[in-house]
């Protein structure tokens, strides 16, 4: 009976429901008509940027977004930013690139020829960043990349590309600083690199920063693409008896390296990887043979840095990131939220929207941001914001250095293995 | 000194390249399949032994008759129901398929255990046997003479028992066979099937020794490749020589020679061998021939 009556009730209620429904329908597209009406009124500058929104390296493509997308809300919260004393709400115009770089360079073109847009963000990765920018050094408008470490994508002379991350050829510097402070300094530098760009690009670096520092380098090899066995080369590395290793590689490499650096006994005060260690599967592969390498990371929650523009510390970031992201973030949000602040101090600076004069301000950045201070040299690199280092301790990596951000001692030398 | 060592570390890598590339070689010999499918194989042993280590916590060395075993039954079935189809085919048609089984392997491991790089690191890892300066780690001690005895009982079986000499039969004439009375397809099926288990124990070796992901089988098909040739195809003992040398040269050039030319050696010393001696070091007549028709 109960159940019948309500059977019967039913239709009755998914009509009025269906009502209430059309009715919310119209009341909230004329409520997202509002904002839009009121936008008309504002001026509006527009960036643009084609992202890997889907394809092979769309979870990094997306973590970008989500830092471009964090700065938007926040700035358009506080009344967007002053050109001429008016205050100009801030959009992004994004297309999403599947992850090619063909397909980066067509969209850059539609950014800039269809849509009108003057001020570009980067894309993601290294090469797909080589590629885009190539577009708007063409038409002589800015890009500020957040997103491309190999050295390569500076070296062509380019006058109109910025990017806020550390460049390559930093990532070991403060590792072999580290090596060379250490006491007993880590006097003899082994070097090991993957026969490819990157790799060979930081160890070349390591190579340079390891003399300066007044170390020496006693074995510098590089390997090929492929590699499954370090034996050989670890027993001539361990004939030349150094005190540190300094690797670059991919992370199954450098798992092998670590195994064997241990099976042969190799007696080794540190090692710092470029890549590895922080991420999955490194610790659980070498179980306790991972305590105490090294990696370099452009940025973790734990740093020092304030940001002078919304007054946020890295881990305040890190809150608001972890809110929007869903999970804890890494160094790929508040790198790309890093640009559009870069950008937002070079309009007021130029106080015009004129690609030339914001290009020419962009040039003069020097700010402090959540992600770290910004400078650029004359290739548009960032040479203000070293790597942080983080060292495995009990599995987990924990910042050491620089000390004002690092959250424990550095262990030194490593643990026996 | 160093150069000792790293000539004995270079056999001891040799062993494990054995073990690959007889089952690589079994499977060519047999069926006449140039098995493109085989890094996979290896991988799905590799990955069965670190799941089950992941599981339960079980040495990868125990696990060689589990992932042995998985490998055969995986094998028996691909020849019977798949590969059986194209063993007339033109070479192109069995290059093609097992190719796309090749990707198939792959996608599977992909989706079941992410590309994320393993590798199973035990805790008696560094122990080693010291001698006079020289120091061999227990594990590659170990894997080598596994690898070795798993060859030594591949040649027992091959020569000594029934079912081994219908396939030794079937590779050299399978016609003849035919006419003696041997079921060909089943005989072909145990051939792929044992040569996939040799490559499941190889890939619980490689597992003990290396890192691994879903993407880094393609190496070993090709290294497997290489050492059959310069071995001759059909002889197992030019098949270990081979790899021993392969391994010796690699970890010479690597050691006291530039790495970045380690891999240009072993193509190097399969361009001379297939000048000077077409047939590979103790390449026989007939397996070779015998599918060359």
């Amino acid at each position: 009976m109960f159940l019948a009556e309500k059977a019967s009730a039913c239709p009755a209620r998914s009509r009025r429901r269906a009502v209430f429904g059309v009715a919310a329908a119209i009341l909230s597209t004329a409520a997202a008509w509002l904002p839009s009406a009121h936008a008309q009124q504002q001026p509006t500058i527009t960036f643009g940027a084609a992202l890997s929104l889907t394809g092979r390296v769309s979870t990094e493509g997306r973590q970008v977004k989500v830092g471009y997308d964090l700065y938007v809300e926040e700035i358009n919260k506080r009344g967007g930013i002053k050109v001429g004393g008016k205050p100009h709400r801030v959009e992004i115009k994004y297309y999403d690139d599947q992850s090619d770089a063909a397909t980066s360079v067509r969209l850059y073109e539609k950014l800039i020829n269809e849509d009108g847009v003057k001020l570009l963000l980067g894309p993601y990765s290294s090469g797909i960043t080589f590629a885009a920018s190539a577009v708007t050094e063409k038409y002589q408008l800015p890009m500020v990349a957040a997103h491309a470490a190999a050295s390569n994508v500076y070296a062509r002379g380019f006058k109109h590309l910025f990017a806020t991350l550390t460049p390559v050829d930093q990532y070991t510097a403060n590792m072999i600083r580290m090596a060379s402070q250490a006491s007993p300094k880590a006097q003899r530098v082994a070097l090991i690199h993957e026969n490819a760009l990157f790799p060979q690009a930081a160890i070349d670096a390591a190579e340079r920063q390891a003399k300066a520092a007044g170390l020496e380098v006693v074995y510098k090899e590089a390997y090929p693409t492929g590699t499954k066995d370090f034996a050989a080369m670890i027993e001539a590395m361990k004939a030349r008896n150094p005190d540190a290793l300094i690797a670059g590689g991919y992370t199954g490499d450098m798992i092998v390296l670590a195994r064997q650096t241990s099976e042969q006994k190799v007696p080794l005060k540190m090692i710092g990887f470029t890549l590895g260690p922080t991420l999955p599967g490194f610790v659980e592969a070498l179980g306790p043979r991972a305590e105490n390498i090294l990696e370099p990371v452009q940025w973790t929650s734990d740093m020092p840095w304030k940001d002078e523009i919304f007054g946020w510390t890295a881990a305040e970031y890190a809150s608001l990131c972890r809110e929007r992201l869903g999970r804890e973030c890494d160094y790929h949000p508040p790198q790309s939220t890093a640009a559009l602040q870069v950008y937002q101090r070079a309009i007021e600076r130029a106080d015009s929207l004129d690609p030339k004069k914001v290009r020419d301000a962009l040039a003069q950045t020097n700010i402090m941001t959540a992600y770290g201070p910004v400078r650029f040299n004359e290739m548009g690199q960032n040479i203000a914001k070293g790597m942080s280092v983080v060292q495995l301790q009990n599995g987990k990596p924990v910042v050491v250095f620089p000390v004002e951000g690092a959250k424990a001692r550095f262990v030194y030398p490593m643990t026996a293995r | 000194m160093l150069t000792l060592q790293i000539v004995l570390s270079g056999v001891l890598l040799g062993g494990l390249y054995a073990c690959m590339a007889i089952s690589f070689s079994v499977i060519w010999g047999v069926t006449g399949l140039v098995n493109l499918a085989h890094g996979a194989m290896i991988l799905i042993g590799a990955y069965f032994s670190w799941w089950l280590h992941v599981l339960t916590g079980i040495d990868p060395f125990l696990t060689i008759p589990l992932s042995a075993g998985l490998l055969f039954v995986i094998g028996y079935l691909l020849q019977r129901y798949l590969l059986e189809r194209v063993i007339r085919a033109s070479l192109i048609m069995t290059l093609v398929l097992t190719f796309g089984l090749n990707m198939v392997l792959v996608n599977i491991l992909l989706q079941l255990f992410s590309a994320d790089v393993r590798a199973v690191t035990m805790p008696y890892a560094s122990a080693a046997l010291e001698v006079g300066g020289l120091r061999l780690p227990w594990t590659r001690i170990a894997v080598f003479a596994v690898a070795l005895g798993l060859t030594a009982l591949l040649h027992l079986y091959m020569s000594r028992t029934r079912s081994g000499n219908a396939i030794r039969a079937v590779a050299q004439n399978p016609r003849a066979a035919a006419t003696l009375g041997i079921d060909a397809r089943r005989v072909r099926a145990l051939a792929f099937g044992i040569g996939a288990g040799l490559a499941g124990a190889a890939g619980t070796l490689m597992a003990a020794l290396y890192s691994f992901s879903p993407i880094t089988g393609d190496s070993f098909t090709m290294k497997s490749f290489v050492i059959v040739l310069l071995g001759g195809l059909g002889s197992m003992v030019g098949t270990i020589v081979a790899a021993v040398v392969l391994g010796v040269c690699e970890n010479l050039v690597s050691g006291l020679g530039a790495p970045g030319l380690r891999d240009a050696v072993s193509f190097l010393m399969l361009l001379a061998i297939l000048l000077a001696r077409p047939r590979g070091l103790f390449g026989g007549r007939h397996a070779g021939e015998a599918r060359a028709r």
